[in-house]
This record gives C-alpha cells, sequence and structure tokens, in this order.
C-alpha cells in the first residue's frame, strides 16, 4: 500500500475501498458498517497516516466501544480483505481491533471536539440530519414550523382503525371481550401510524394521489394485530400483570385462554391479509409472524462470546420489532408500487426506525419510572435478558458478564446491573446507537419524492429519539 | 338437523355398504392408507422437528421430566404412535387429493407438476394441516397458574412448561402462515385461517363448560365439536380441491367427507370407554358425547342428583360408577346412532368420486369410525 501523497489523498481512496467493501457485506450488519465505517478510517488515519502508534488501551472509550461493533463484523471484514489499499487496510485494522482493553473514562463531548478538528466537512455533514441530499429529488426540510405532526397527519386515517379491528374479530361472548381488549385506542397506535404515513408517501411518489388505498388501510390494521397478537403471547411468556395501565389478560382470564385469544387475533389478521388478495403481500407479512416467533426464542439463549451477543442482541431486535415495521412498510409500497428500488426505499426505513424505536424502548426500561410506561422497569433485567444499556456498560463493568451469563438469576444481580447500567455510559452508548439508525432511516426516505408524508416520517425518528412513554 | 331424522338412520349400523369386509382395525386402515400416498405420513418427525428452535425446545422440555406439565403427553405422542394417529388429517388430505384426481383443465401449469397422483401444492397443504393440529394440541395444553395447587408440583415447572407450550406452538402456527403463503392461493389462505380461527373458537368453549353447569345441547355439542375436531379437516379437504382447481361441487363433496369424518371420529373416540367391556376404570370428559346426551335425556335436575351419587367426600367423581349410571339409559346409544350417522354420510359423499384406490382407503376410514 502507497503512502504517497498528502493525507487527505489516502482518507479518500481509503474511503472509497469502504464503500466498495461496505456494499459486499450482508445486510443484517449493514448497520453497522454505516454507523463504523466513518470512525473506522478515522482510526485507521490516525494510526496509519500520522503514525501514531495507538494501541487499543489509548483509544478513547466511545471509539471503542463503536468500533467495538467492529469485532462483530470482523469476519466480514476479514472477508474483504484482499490485496488492493483498501483490502490492506481493512486486513490491518481488524488485526488492530482483535486486541481488547482496558476500560477508560472519556465523555462523548469530547469524541465531538475532536471530531470537528480533524474530520473533513462531508463528514460532518452526515450527523446533521437536515442536509441529506440526492439528486436528482433535493430534499429540503423546511423550518419546523412547516412540519406537521406526524400523528395529527395520520389521524384522520387512524380514527376508525380500533373499530375496524374490532369488527374483524368476529366471534362470541368471552373471546370477543379478550380480543377486544386491547384495542380499546389507547394504545400509541405507532405501527399504523407509520405504515399509514409511508403508503401515502410512496403513492405520491408513485404520481397518484397521497390517498390511502384500501388495501394499504388494512394493512395498517392487519400490522396493528398482529403486534397486538404478539403482545397477548409475550406476556404469558413474561408472566406480565399489567400493560398499558390495565391488568393483562392472561392475569384475568388464565393463561390458557390469553393464547387462543393471540392465537384467533392472529387467524384474523392473516384472514384479511389474504382478502387484500395479493400473494407477495401476503408472503412478506408472513414472514413478519415467522421473525416474531424466532426473535423470541432468541431470547431463550444467550452468548458466551460478548461479540456475538450484541449481534445477537440486534439480530433479535430486528425480528421482534423491526421486521414486522419493515414489512408492513415494503407492502404498502408493493401495493402501490411495483419498483423494487422503492420496496426497498420502504423496507429500510421501517427496519432503521424499528430498531431505534427499540434501543430507545430498552433505554427506557432503565431510566423511566413505572407509571410512565404503563409497565413495571427494569423488566428485561428481571427476565434476564441483557439488553443495549447493559451489553454497552458489560465492556466497562465487566463484573456484568458473568451475572449476563447468569441471566441476573442470582439475589441482588438485578439492582447491581442496574447500578452498573447507570454508573456506566451505557445508555449514552445505546442513545448514540439510535441515533444513527434514525439517521439512516432518513437517509433511506429522502430518496422518495417530497410530501407532507415523508417529511413526516422524517420528522417521526426525532419523536422516536425523544420518547419518554 | 333434527333429531329425530337421525334416529332413523338406526337401522344402518349394521349394514356394510361395500361388498368388500371393511376392516375394522383403525391403525391397519391408517397404514394401508397410507402406502396408497406413497410414504408413511409423519412429514412432521424431520423437517420441523429437526429445526434448531424445536430442538432447543426438546432439550427445554426433557427438563419437564418428572413434572405435571401436560406438555410432557404431548410431547411423547410425537415420539410414540398414539392411537389418536397424529398423522390422521394429513393422511386424508392427501387420500383426498388423489382421488379427485388431476385438475380439470389440461392447460393449467401445475398439471404436469402431479407426483404420485397428488400436485406439490397438495401435500404442502398436508403438512400445513398437521402443523396447526400440532400447534393446537400443544396450545391446550396450557395450564392456568392460577389454578396451581402445591400437589402439581413446583410452580416455576408449570410456568416452564408454560412458556415452552406457547413458543413451540407458535412456532408451528408460523410454520403454517409461510408455508401458507407459499401456496401461491390467496383464497385458500383465506380458508385455512378461517378454519383457525374456528379451532380456536372450538377450543375456548372447550374449557368454558364445567362440569355441573352443563347448557350443552347435542345440537351445540355438534356445533362446537365441528369447530374443535371437525373444520380443520373439513376446509383442508376443501382447499385440496381448490388447489387443483377443482369446482365448487367436488370442493363441498370434500368438504363434507371431512367434516362428517371428524365428527365420526370424535364420536367414535368418545364411546370407546363406554362401548369396550373391559375392566379398567373409567377416565372420560364430562363434554364427551355419551355424557351430554345423557345429561339431555335425564334432565338437569336427575344429572345433578346422579352426580352427587357417584362423588366422595371431597366432591371427586368416581368415573367407573358414572359410566355404569350413564349406560343404564339410551346417551351411549344415542352417540352410537350418531356415530354411525356421520359415518355413513362421509361414505355417501365419497361415491360421487370416480372409483380409485384412494377412494376406497377414504371410504375404509369412514366404515372403521364406526366399528368399535
Amino acid at each position: 500500500m502507497s503512502l504517497e501523497g498528502t493525507g487527505k489523498c489516502h482518507t479518500v481512496t481509503l474511503r472509497r475501498h469502504a464503500v466498495m467493501a461496505a456494499g459486499k457485506m450482508a445486510a443484517p450488519i449493514e448497520f453497522a458498517a454505516d454507523l463504523c465505517i466513518p470512525r473506522l478510517f478515522y482510526i485507521s488515519e490516525m494510526a496509519l497516516f500520522q503514525q501514531q502508534h495507538i494501541t487499543w488501551e489509548d483509544l478513547p472509550v466511545p471509539y471503542r466501544v463503536v468500533t467495538g461493533h467492529v469485532p462483530l463484523l470482523v469476519e466480514e471484514l476479514w472477508r474483504c480483505r484482499g490485496a488492493d489499499a483498501g483490502g490492506a487496510a481493512l486486513e490491518r485494522l481488524c488485526c488492530w481491533t482483535g486486541v481488547a482493553g482496558s476500560a477508560e473514562e472519556l465523555s462523548l463531548t469530547r469524541l465531538q471536539q475532536e471530531e470537528e478538528q480533524t474530520v473533513p466537512p462531508m463528514r460532518r455533514r452526515r450527523r446533521n440530519r437536515c442536509v441529506y441530499t440526492t439528486p436528482p429529488v433535493c430534499c429540503s426540510i423546511c423550518s419546523d414550523a412547516k412540519l406537521k405532526d406526524p400523528f395529527s397527519l395520520a389521524q384522520k386515517d387512524l380514527q376508525n382503525l380500533y373499530e375496524e379491528i374490532k369488527k374483524l374479530l368476529v366471534s362470541k361472548a368471552e373471546l370477543k371481550v379478550l380480543c377486544d381488549y386491547y384495542f380499546d385506542g389507547k394504545g400509541k397506535a405507532f405501527r399504523p401510524m407509520i405504515v399509514i404515513l409511508m403508503a401515502r408517501a410512496c403513492n405520491v411518489h408513485s404520481n397518484k394521489e397521497g390517498v390511502l388505498l384500501p388495501a394499504q388501510r388494512s394493512i395498517a390494521m392487519i400490522s396493528e394485530m398482529i403486534h397486538t397478537a404478539s403482545l397477548v403471547h409475550d406476556d404469558v411468556i413474561d408472566d406480565s400483570d399489567t400493560r398499558r395501565g390495565k391488568n393483562t389478560i392472561n392475569k384475568v382470564w388464565g393463561e390458557r385462554k390469553a393464547i387462543l385469544a393471540g392465537d384467533f387475533i392472529l387467524s384474523a389478521a392473516s384472514m384479511a391479509l389474504a382478502r387484500i388478495g395479493n400473494n407477495t403481500v401476503v408472503s412478506v407479512l408472513s414472514q413478519v409472524i415467522e421473525d416474531l416467533v424466532r426473535g423470541e426464542f432468541m431470547q431463550l439463549g444467550s452468548k458466551e462470546n460478548e461479540n456475538e451477543r450484541f449481534k445477537h442482541y440486534l439480530e433479535k431486535t430486528f425480528k421482534k420489532t423491526a421486521s414486522l415495521i419493515a414489512n408492513s412498510c415494503k407492502a404498502v409500497s408493493i401495493l402501490v408500487n411495483s419498483d423494487p428500488e422503492v420496496h426497498e426505499i420502504a423496507y429500510q426505513y421501517g427496519r432503521n426506525v424499528g430498531i431505534a424505536f427499540q434501543l430507545v424502548d430498552d433505554i427506557l426500561d432503565f431510566t423511566s419510572c413505572a407509571n410512565l410506561l404503563g409497565k413495571p422497569s427494569a423488566a428485561d433485567l428481571k427476565l434476564g435478558l441483557a439488553t443495549g444499556p447493559v451489553l454497552f456498560a458489560c465492556q466497562q463493568f465487566p463484573e456484568l458478564h458473568a451475572m449476563i451469563m447468569r441471566r441476573f438469576s442470582s439475589d441482588g444481580d438485578v439492582d447491581r446491573a442496574w447500578q452498573y447500567v447507570l454508573k456506566s455510559d451505557g445508555v449514552e452508548q445505546t442513545n448514540y446507537l439510535a441515533q444513527h439508525y434514525c439517521q439512516e432511516a432518513i437517509r433511506q426516505i429522502s430518496r422518495l419524492r417530497p410530501s407532507t408524508e415523508r417529511d413526516a416520517l422524517i420528522q417521526l425518528t426525532e419523536l422516536v429519539l425523544r420518547r419518554d412513554k | 338437523m333434527a333429531w329425530r331424522s337421525r334416529l332413523s338412520y338406526i337401522g344402518w349400523r349394521h349394514l356394510s355398504i361395500f361388498s368388500n369386509p371393511s376392516p375394522s382395525n383403525w391403525t391397519k386402515v391408517v397404514s394401508d392408507a397410507e402406502k396408497i400416498v406413497g410414504y408413511p405420513t409423519s412429514f412432521m418427525s424431520l423437517r420441523c422437528l429437526l429445526s434448531d428452535e424445536l430442538s432447543n425446545v426438546a432439550m427445554h422440555v426433557r427438563k419437564l421430566v418428572g413434572t405435571k406439565h401436560p406438555l410432557l403427553n404431548t410431547a411423547r405422542g410425537f415420539v410414540y404412535d398414539s392411537r389418536n394417529n397424529l398423522q390422521m388429517r394429513g393422511l386424508i388430505v392427501l387420500l383426498m387429493s388423489k382421488a379427485a384426481g388431476p385438475c380439470p383443465s389440461t392447460s393449467d401449469p401445475i398439471h404436469d407438476s402431479m407426483v404420485s397422483g397428488i400436485y406439490p401444492s397438495q401435500r404442502n397443504l398436508a403438512e400445513i394441516t398437521e402443523l396447526i393440529h400440532t400447534a393446537f394440541l400443544v396450545h391446550r395444553g396450557i395450564v392456568n397458574l392460577k389454578e396451581w395447587t402445591n400437589s402439581d408440583g413446583p410452580l416455576k415447572d408449570m410456568q416452564f412448561g408454560n412458556k415452552m407450550a406457547v413458543l413451540s406452538g407458535d412456532f408451528l402456527l408460523a410454520n403454517a402462515c409461510t408455508g401458507l403463503a407459499q401456496l401461491n392461493d390467496t383464497k385458500v389462505v383465506e380458508l385455512i385461517s378461517s378454519a383457525i380461527g374456528d379451532v380456536v373458537q372450538g377450543i375456548y368453549h372447550e374449557s368454558s363448560t364445567s362440569a355441573e353447569e352443563g347448557s350443552l345441547t347435542v345440537a351445540s355439542w355438534e356445533d362446537q365439536t365441528f369447530l374443535s375436531h371437525g373444520a380443520l379437516l373439513a376446509k383442508s379437504c376443501q382447499a385440496a380441491m381448490k388447489l387443483a382447481r377443482h369446482g365448487n361441487e367436488s370442493q363441498n363433496l370434500a368438504f363434507q367427507y371431512g367434516k362428517h369424518l371428524a365428527l365420526g371420529h370424535k364420536l367414535n373416540s368418545d364411546l370407546h370407554t363406554f362401548v369396550k367391556s373391559g375392566s379398567e376404570p373409567a377416565v372420560f370428559s364430562l363434554d364427551s358425547a355419551p355424557v351430554v346426551f345423557h345429561r339431555q335425556i335425564v334432565g338437569p335436575e336427575r344429572w345433578r342428583h346422579q352426580l352427587k351419587q357417584v362423588q366422595n367426600m371431597a366432591r371427586q367423581i368416581d368415573y367407573t360408577k358414572l359410566r355404569g349410571l350413564i349406560k343404564t339409559e339410551r346417551g351411549v346409544s344415542q352417540a352410537l346412532d350418531l356415530c354411525s350417522y356421520h359415518g355413513n354420510k362421509a361414505l355417501e359423499a365419497m361415491k360421487c368420486f370416480p372409483p380409485s384406490e384412494a377412494r376406497s382407503a377414504l371410504e375404509n376410514m369412514a366404515c372403521a369410525v364406526t366399528k368399535f
């Protein structure tokens, strides 16, 4: 690899190779590629071109934590290595980041300051949400005043959603009561809202009016039904007492009936899905049902290897949360547009927002009070689950490792783990990660033609990050 | 249908419609039928059970050995061949597919994809039917934790068993859903999804009826049993016809066969302990056909009186005594007649299909359900 030329020149070369290499990487981890590549090459710049012998220990913790994702990618990066310049750099990086180091305290602001100083303008712009431009469509997000609140935009379409869902749940007596229990209009209707906005944005993009097709409306209902059915089952699996401020179905009517109610809601969703009459859409949403179950299974096991753990966590997060949103968005795009690129945009937006949503959820489990959420906090710890903040904290407090492996089952584990997390920057790091997913979501959705709905979807990512319940 | 017209079938009980003697042994009938469709219909034993998820569950279910969670029995049923012939539904769907023959239009793209007289989509449907049936066997075994008592063993075990049951049932259902999607026929997806809804409604009310308050009449027993035991088979048979592009008539006949065979089979199953003269202690559900019919005959007051007669101090029912009481009335014979009725209706449905090995196998099964 030639070290001639100025540092900037090599940055460009390396970056190009990075983009090429990223293109070869498998989908599930491309998020990390997007997140890490800028960092990776900033670091590699420091290491290679400034010829400072930076060791793992010297590396500030936030870099280390963020770059800590790299070991997850190491296999993939390793595969991309090769004889050319970029490949060789990757190889060096893989070897270098394979070294684990001791913890070091450093604040995020210092990271930002350092970045401001040394990062070329182009990279800095990546972090500024409002300047995503994609030729030929120009994304101009006007002042906040013009932005319509996503909730109110979708309001009219959402209004009778729950009533119509209840109409689909045709059954008698007590079973009907159970099925209707969570469709009382008190839920956030977050998923249907995204689906509706995405549908309208796609409709505008496809030269149709921004009005919802009946089939798209169906998808919104179906996604909420699938979500609710899975919640009902999850409450039995987790033996939960409350949800959305009321007693869970299993507590009131027993586990057996709760499971049957969940099965019934699922069957009604499946019937509604079939009635749309589109085989592709049926396949896309059936995949969700499978992903939901597989995600639940993934929670049964724990990974020994720290690196694998994070990957496992993100994959589980995709399956349990993001898959539904991603595939619902994809489904509504399929109904109005035959261009696979549009489907991909919709899917990627949904996927990234979904993962961000769950990451924030995991943060709130540590930081919010019990009464705001409608369910108790530290719930994940009590279930033995190690989520984002814990996994990040584990890098600072290796004591967490053993606790994670035994799923916080020993006395006092839950409390001690909670303390560690709050002491560490685990929450900060998870938030940072969520931000990056949102940025990716925005990048994707910006590729659609401008519309109020599209802008609302962009604004929605902000809401995801800022929510407190 | 009026009860009276069912009684008119009493005479048919001993009549064999066919010249060939029909084997009365259910197991033999089934194994003969399996040969016709090409291979043992244990679909479930390979593809699904070898999946990572279910292997995981199997590992966990081992921990349940020694506990009283129902999942253990269901799991055992997969390993040992039980009287219930877990693969029966899939087998019937395959036989029906074969009996109905190829799709009517030779220009249809699926026309040439037949293997051993059955289309691949029909085979997949048979597997999906079994997946759904099994999923509900598993979900039926979920225990209400509120009813847990110390005699059930540690609560932890029940909770764990429940968790495994929910997950494995869900896994099977999810596989059924993706399988349905791959059939590329939204009408079939709708039909089978409605069958799933029916099964849920049927099972839901199974758990609702309690011993003493019996509001179950004969007619409602049939409706409910259709939902819980007949709908899946009936609609799957119908769907198999749809997949081969057969017309409404064939679809309806297939539906009728499935419905009546399932009801006959349930009646046969319910009647066993009343008809077999053995000395083994009786165990039966108070929702089973002979009991329900008996209750309707004697009326609620006499029934309550009879229950008290067979209950001990701890209000536990002596089922052998109860069986004796029930046999003195006409509940059993009415159930027997109803069983014959359904068996014969199933036979009737098959008459309209062209003669074939597959059709004979289905007819043999219909006969076998009326025998004890």
